[in-house]
Order: structure tokens, then C-alpha cells, then sequence
């Protein structure tokens, strides 16, 4: 079993309570299974007894985490139970245990290609082309990694070689991604192209400041948990004239929804529209605030709950300023 | 327990849903079983041994009082025991569904009602995480002061019901200093406020009965609590000490002298060459003691030289204020894993509190119960939550290897138990400062109080006539399995 592979993270996790108040579903479910120590009491138990992992209550549970880091970013020692539930999600699959609803979203998540436009030696990966007038564009949906997350590790592969062989033919030299989730799945993963989150690229150029405009910033749980807190995205903000304040009560919860889960709002609306109405409810003012994002998930996501939420890209929030000049 | 197969079950189920929402009953196997364990190592050992634990049959997670007042009288009616919960984090089984049950899950009660910046206090709803109040009441300016290992994992209620304690208990105290007045639902399903100010001469004071009842007298649903405006400096300074004696002597003068420090925490040898190595990098022999202050600069600067002078008046080795900050900015690393013991070992933590004429007695009458008949076990402790008469003491005792057969390891861990704890009362100590009595220390309750012990379990049976509350806790009458 790939769980197997996590013995280590199963028994640091299983009866630690210290990372509990990080957990977005258990603070919003108030359940025990919805914490780093729930999940790992509960796959324990499977690496036990194989025989559990057939249990309907478990394999609903595994599904219903968010997948934020932000726990394993919190833990002294960084046990990493976000790949636990990724192993167990995968062994689910392999076993021919997936729910039909997962089974359905990843059979959709498959129907995808990725097209390139343009020429140079710089490709655009994002939905704000305009910003990148000299570079390459690729369309397409996600290169594989919502695939990844719910276990179904060859079709990722699958995808992500499409994405690939797309990249490669158009001959770029650098990447530029806009949706953390796939700049967190493709940084790694090519040897001769250079793989740059959008705000970095941005950053490196020549931006317009104008006049400046308070906005909170809802962090990326990808850039801040997943790769290391990378910090263009705030100083893209910053050098934009934006006059960043911190969203909520601290600056250690994720406040972004389930992008960790990539396709979360899919896969449990009800508990994703909970999290959306926590976050509401943190906001000084949640009508005349500004907030930026750098997920793009996020932004729809919140949107989707609450039209009346003030939300914009970091892509959007450089192309305002752009404007305003 | 009441069957699943049995139609009672969904008769029961029904009328709980009826009063909190469907989604806020929960049966499933997910659910319970993370309801089955808290940080007791006794169910910790059953479940790494694959025993069978005991779930509670129903977790019910209520919204207000009036729900919980609903659900109370569901349980009466049907004669079903209530195990309040908050985070879980109880070391002492207190939260355990031994006879299954419902468990009242308290987590979504997790408000802050009102800040009184006049009177510095926050009216809260006691389900909130520690870690998130803290957070709130910082974003209004003020602090809990309240900064306990167990901050991120515990709830408020988690605390009063245990009557916990955080890291600067010195100056701040413990929770029940902390607490001004508490709204309870009793066994019945009365909803009572106690008074509102903590001093007072209108006859025995009920918020202090109910803190540290453990969910056996009632279930506590809000709090009015103190806040404190987040302090101008806070500075820490550590020694090292040839002895825990010598160390001992300069923290009690400290103490006794009037002295007003926010902590102080005095390692022994064994856990200074243990865990202050293993979790500070502190490589040093002897017994390593820290203090702070905190407040005003000009106040903090005067207090500490004096607290360093008493200390520099004994044999020591002056480490500095780096030394002591270092612990402070370490200070939750200590139960992180793997810096906590875990699995496979067997550990306790022996917590007893006494004077500071009775502390060391204490200590040397439970190390050397320890090391005299379970040679298999190493005792390691430190001294912390420090007052002006006495001093908390913070021991353990570490099996690397118990038995492999989960009976025998519970039998060998409750005769250390027995021996340890029996020992430090005969020298004059108390079970215990913060952790609380649960179902670990339950048989200990009637060698502990002696004749008293009637007092409170008279109490018990008026206020909750069908047993309901948390039975067999606190050395309570249990329901029978």
C-alpha cells in the first residue's frame, strides 16, 4: 500500500493534537475525523486492517480534507500528512473503492488538451494573456495535477504528458504559470524549461504604481504551505502601490477554501461553501474591502458564495493599476 | 451502549436531530472513532494494539445552551450518559465515552461574545480553540495571557473543566483566576449563570465548584473571562545549577521574596541532560532554571536583577538572557513530535503540587518509589507554575519497552500510578495542579480527600440525580457496563 511508504508521518500524526486549529474542514465541521489526527487515527486503523479501507465512512473522510498544508507547515518537524492522505487516496483508487462521484470528476478532468499559440521563447500558462504580449500562450485545462490529488496517479501522468509534449514542441525556454496549483505541480518537473510563477515574472518587469489602495491579501496555500512561502506575489502587490493588510485573527490558517484540493468546490460544495462562509465572516468588511488572491480558485470560489465580495487576481489587481495609469 | 441494530437507537437519534440539525449528529465510523481516544495513553496503547475501543454511540455537536439544556434532558429521560468534549487533548480520560453514550461535542460553540475594554474582560463561548480566542483578543489589542502547551489543540471549556493552567501561571495564574463567572447547564437541564465578579461574600462561590468538575456536575457553555493589555517587554534570564537543590532554593526565594515573575521553570538533572539538550541544544550538567518577567521595561529590568541577584548569591553558571529565550521561543517544541514521547514507550506524567517546605520531599519520595521497584522505568522532572507558597512538579516516568500484552502494560502503568502518587501524598503533595483527574486518577479521589471525598459526591448525586454526567469519572460513581 502506498500509506506504507508514510509509516512515520502515521505515527507522529496519530495521537498529535498540535496542528488541530490548523485544519480549515475541522474548524468548520467541528469533527475529530477532520483533523491531521483524525485522518492518521483513521488510516492507522487501515494499515492495521486492510480490510477497513473498504469502509464507506473512511474512504468520505479522505475525500473531505482539504489538503492544506498549512498544518504541515505549522509542525515543528514538518510531518507531511497531506502526502499520507494523498497515499491513501491513491491506494483507494487502486483498489477500485473511489466513490462514483470522484470516479465521474476524474473521468471529466481527463477530457483535456492543451493547445500553444504564438512564438518566442516564453510561454504564458494562465487566463490573463493580455498581460504577456510578447510571450506564447497554452490553453488547456489542469496538466494533471487535480488527477494527482484524487489518487488517480497514472491518469495525472497521462495528462501531464500532453501538457508536456505541448511545452516541449513550442521550444520555450521559460514557463510562466498563473494558478499555483499547476505552478506547484510543474515547477519540478522539466529539465530544460524554467518554471516561474506569474507574479515573479511580473516582478521582474515594469509595473505601474498609482495611487495607493488598501486590499487584504489571501495567501496562497500553494505559495505560502506547499513552496516555501515564496514572496513575489506580496512584493508585486507592494511595488504596485497596493497597501497589503493582514486577512483574519493570524497569519498561520489557510483561508483559501480547498485550492489544496484543486477541485474541492467540485468534489464537497456544502463543506467548500462553509469554509467560503468562514472567511466571509473573518472580513472587516466583507462589501467595501478589496481582497487579492493568487489563486484563481479562490477568487470564483469566494465569488460563488457571496457575489458581493471584492476579490480580484494578482494578475487582475496589476492590470487595474495598469488602467488606473 | 445502545446497539445500532436497536430501533431505540434511531428513536434516539431522531430527537437529537430535532434539536441540533442533521448534520450535527453524527454516527459515523470516522467520527467515533477519533472520539474513542484522547491523549490518555491508555486508549493511545489500545488502539497501536489493535484492541477494540469503546465509541460513543451519538457525538452532538450543539450551537447554544438552550441545545445543550435539550439534549441533557433527552439523556435524563433515556437515562444516557453525556461526555462533554472539547479538543481532546486531556491527558487523564476525562473526555472518554467509557460506557458509550453521546458525546457533546462543544467545538461549535466557539464565540467571542463581547470584549469590555473597561472592565478587561471577554465574554466567550467556551467550544473556541485556545489558539484562535488568543488570536482574537490580540487583534482587539489585549492578550488571554493564557499560553499553554496544549494552547493549539484544547478548548477553552477543555481548560475550565480541568482547571488548566498556561506558561505564565505565575503572575497570571490559572484558569480559575482567569475565570469571572461561568453560564452552566445543569444535569437537569437548567441553564444558570454564576455571579458575575469573582469576589464576593454572597456565600460559597459556584463558579469554583463547577471549575474542575470535568463535565460531571453540568456542562459549562459560556465564560466571562480577564484580558490583559499585551505587556510594554518581556525578558527572560536562565542559570545553571550544580543541583536541583541549590536551584530549587533560589526559585523559592524568588517566590517567597514577593518577587513577581511571569514563569520560572527548573529542570532536574536528568530532564536538563535530557530534553533541555534533545529540545533547546543546551548541552549542560546541572539543573537548568529560566525566569521571565514581564510588563513595564523600567519594572521588568528592576525585577530581574533583583530575581538574578538571588540566584548569583548560590553556586551557578549564568546563562544568560539568550539561554532563557531560547526556552521561551521553544517553549510548545517540547510536545511536538518526535521531542514528545510516543508509541511504543510508556509515559506519565505524574503531576503533584505541595509547598515549597514539602516539594522536594514530594519528589524524592516519588523518584525514589519509581527507581526502587520499576527499575525498568526512568523518572525525569521539572518544577513549574509557581506561586508564593509552593510550586507545581512536573514529573514522568519514561518505559522504552512495556509489555507487549496491553493488559499487562496498563496493569504495570497504573501500579507506577499507584505507588508514585501515593507516595507524594504521603509527603504532603496533591494530585494534581493542571491536568486533572478524569478516569487515570479517579481511585486515588477518596485517599486524597478522605472523608471530604462524601462532600462532593453528595453534590454530585443532588445535582444529577440519573448519573448522567461524565459517570465514572473523578472517581464518580460509574453506569455499569
Amino acid at each position: 500500500m502506498h500509506i506504507e511508504k508514510h509509516l512515520d508521518v502515521i505515527n507522529a500524526c496519530r495521537f498529535c493534537f498540535m496542528c488541530r486549529h490548523l485544519d480549515p474542514v475541522g474548524n468548520v465541521t467541528f469533527m475529530e475525523a477532520d483533523t491531521p489526527r483524525g485522518r492518521a487515527l483513521i488510516i492507522d486503523r487501515i494499515h492495521m486492517d486492510h480490510e477497513c479501507l473498504k469502509n464507506q465512512d473512511f474512504i468520505s473522510t479522505m475525500y473531505r480534507s482539504a489538503l492544506s498544508a498549512a498544518n504541515r507547515y505549522h509542525c515543528v518537524s514538518h510531518y507531511d500528512e497531506t502526502a499520507l492522505v494523498l497515499a491513501v487516496r491513491r491506494d483507494i483508487v487502486e483498489a477500485g473503492l473511489v466513490p462514483e462521484k470522484v470516479k465521474a470528476l476524474a473521468e471529466e478532468l481527463e477530457k483535456v488538451s492543451f493547445t500553444v499559440n504564438g512564438k518566442g521563447d516564453i510561454l504564458y500558462y494562465g487566463e490573463n494573456p493580455e498581460l504577456y504580449s510578447n510571450c506564447m500562450t497554452i490553453s488547456g485545462r489542469d496538466p494533471g495535477k487535480a488527477l494527482e490529488v484524487l489518487g488517480f496517479e497514472k491518469e495525472s501522468k497521462k495528462i501531464f504528458g500532453k501538457f508536456k509534449s505541448a511545452v516541449t514542441d513550442s521550444k520555450c525556454k521559460t514557463l510562466i504559470v498563473e494558478e499555483p496549483s499547476a505552478y506547484d505541480f510543474l515547477k519540478d518537473k522539466f529539465n530544460n524549461v524554467k518554471v516561474i510563477h506569474c507574479s515573479e515574472y511580473l516582478l521582474s518587469g515594469k509595473v505601474n504604481t498609482g495611487s495607493a489602495r488598501k486590499a487584504y491579501y489571501l495567501d496562497s496555500d500553494f505559495l505560502k504551505n506547499y513552496d516555501g512561502n515564496i514572496s513575489a506575489p506580496l512584493e508585486l502587490l507592494k511595488k504596485c502601490g497596493y497597501e497589503i493588510v493582514p486577512f483574519g485573527t493570524n497569519s498561520e490558517e489557510s483561508y483559501s477554501i480547498g485550492e489544496g484540493a484543486i477541485i474541492y468546490d467540485d468534489l464537497n460544495p456544502d463543506l467548500c461553501e462553509k469554509l467560503c462562509r468562514r472567511v466571509y465572516g473573518l472580513a472587516d468588511n466583507l462589501v467595501k474591502d478589496l481582497f487579492i488572491t493568487a489563486s484563481r480558485y479562490v477568487k470564483n470560489t469566494l465569488k460563488k458564495y457571496n457575489s458581493q465580495i471584492k476579490i480580484i487576481s494578482i494578475e487582475e489587481a496589476v492590470a487595474q493599476k495598469k488602467e488606473n495609469k | 451502549m445502545i446497539t445500532t441494530k436497536n430501533y431505540m437507537y434511531e428513536m434516539v437519534r431522531s430527537e437529537l436531530t430535532w434539536v441540533v440539525g442533521e448534520d450535527y449528529v453524527q454516527t459515523t465510523d470516522s467520527d467515533k472513532l477519533g472520539h474513542s481516544i484522547d491523549y490518555y495513553w491508555v486508549p493511545e496503547l489500545w488502539h497501536d494494539r489493535g484492541e477494540k475501543l469503546t465509541p460513543p454511540d451519538f457525538v452532538v455537536h450543539p450551537a447554544n445552551a438552550k441545545e445543550v439544556s435539550e439534549i441533557l434532558k433527552i439523556a435524563n429521560n433515556h437515562n444516557i450518559p453525556i461526555i462533554p468534549w472539547g479538543g481532546g487533548s486531556g491527558s487523564q480520560g476525562g473526555a472518554l465515552p467509557v460506557y458509550g453514550g453521546i458525546v457533546l461535542d462543544m467545538k461549535r460553540m466557539n464565540k467571542v461574545l463581547n470584549i469590555d475594554p473597561v472592565s478587561m474582560t471577554a465574554t466567550v463561548e467556551v467550544g473556541i480553540n485556545t489558539q484562535h480566542l488568543e488570536w482574537e483578543i490580540e487583534k482587539a489589542g489585549y492578550s488571554t495571557m493564557h499560553f499553554p502547551a496544549s494552547i493549539a489543540c484544547a478548548t477553552l471549556g477543555g481548560f475550565i473543566a480541568h482547571r488548566g493552567t498556561g506558561v505564565l501561571s505565575t503572575k497570571y495564574g490559572k484558569i480559575e483566576d482567569m475565570i469571572m463567572s461561568l453560564e452552566v447547564v445543569t444535569p437537569t437541564g437548567e441553564i444558570i449563570n454564576t455571579l458575575p465578579v469573582p469576589r464576593h461574600a454572597s456565600g460559597p462561590d459556584l463558579t469554583q465548584l463547577f471549575l474542575g468538575s470535568e463535565g460531571t456536575l453540568g456542562v459549562v457553555t459560556k465564560a466571562v473571562m480577564k484580558i490583559h493589555p499585551i505587556p510594554e517587554s518581556r525578558k527572560f534570564h536562565a542559570f545553571l545549577f550544580k543541583t536541583m537543590h541549590e536551584a530549587m532554593s533560589a526559585g523559592a526565594k524568588i517566590m517567597t521574596s514577593r518577587l513577581r515573575p511571569c514563569v520560572i521553570r527548573l529542570y532536574d538533572e536528568p530532564e536538563t541532560a535530557k530534553l533541555i539538550k534533545r529540545v533547546l541544544g543546551i548541552d549542560k550538567k546541572g539543573a537548568y532554571l529560566v525566569f521571565g518577567f514581564d510588563g513595564f521595561e523600567k519594572i521588568v529590568d528592576l525585577e530581574m536583577e533583583q530575581a538574578c541577584a538571588i540566584c548569583r548569591e548560590r553556586e551557578q553558571e549564568d546563562l544568560g538572557t539568550e539561554m532563557g529565550q531560547t526556552w521561551w521561543d521553544n517553549r510548545y517544541k517540547f510536545f511536538y513530535p518526535p521531542y514528545m514521547f510516543h508509541m511504543p514507550q510508556a509515559f506519565g506524567t505524574l503531576d503533584t503540587v505541595a509547598t515549597f517546605a514539602n516539594i522536594e520531599k514530594v519528589y524524592w519520595a516519588m523518584k525514589n518509589t519509581v527507581k526502587d521497584n520499576f527499575p525498568q522505568a526512568v523518572f525525569i522532572g521539572h518544577f513549574s507554575h509557581w506561586y508564593e507558597w509552593g510550586c507545581m512538579l512536573y514529573a514522568r516516568f519514561i518505559i522504552d519497552e512495556p509489555p507487549k500484552d496491553p493488559h499487562e502494560a496498563v496493569a504495570l502503568y497504573n501500579k507506577i500510578w499507584d505507588m508514585a502518587i501515593r507516595a507524594a501524598i504521603k509527603e504532603g503533595g496533591v494530585i494534581n495542579e493542571h491536568h486533572g483527574v478524569g478516569l487515570k486518577l479517579g481511585r486515588i479521589m477518596k485517599d486524597l480527600y478522605g472523608p471530604a471525598f462524601k462532600v462532593l459526591q453528595d453534590i454530585k448525586k443532588v445535582l444529577d440525580p440519573n448519573n448522567i454526567m461524565n459517570p465514572g469519572k473523578m472517581g464518580f460513581q460509574g453506569k455499569g457496563a
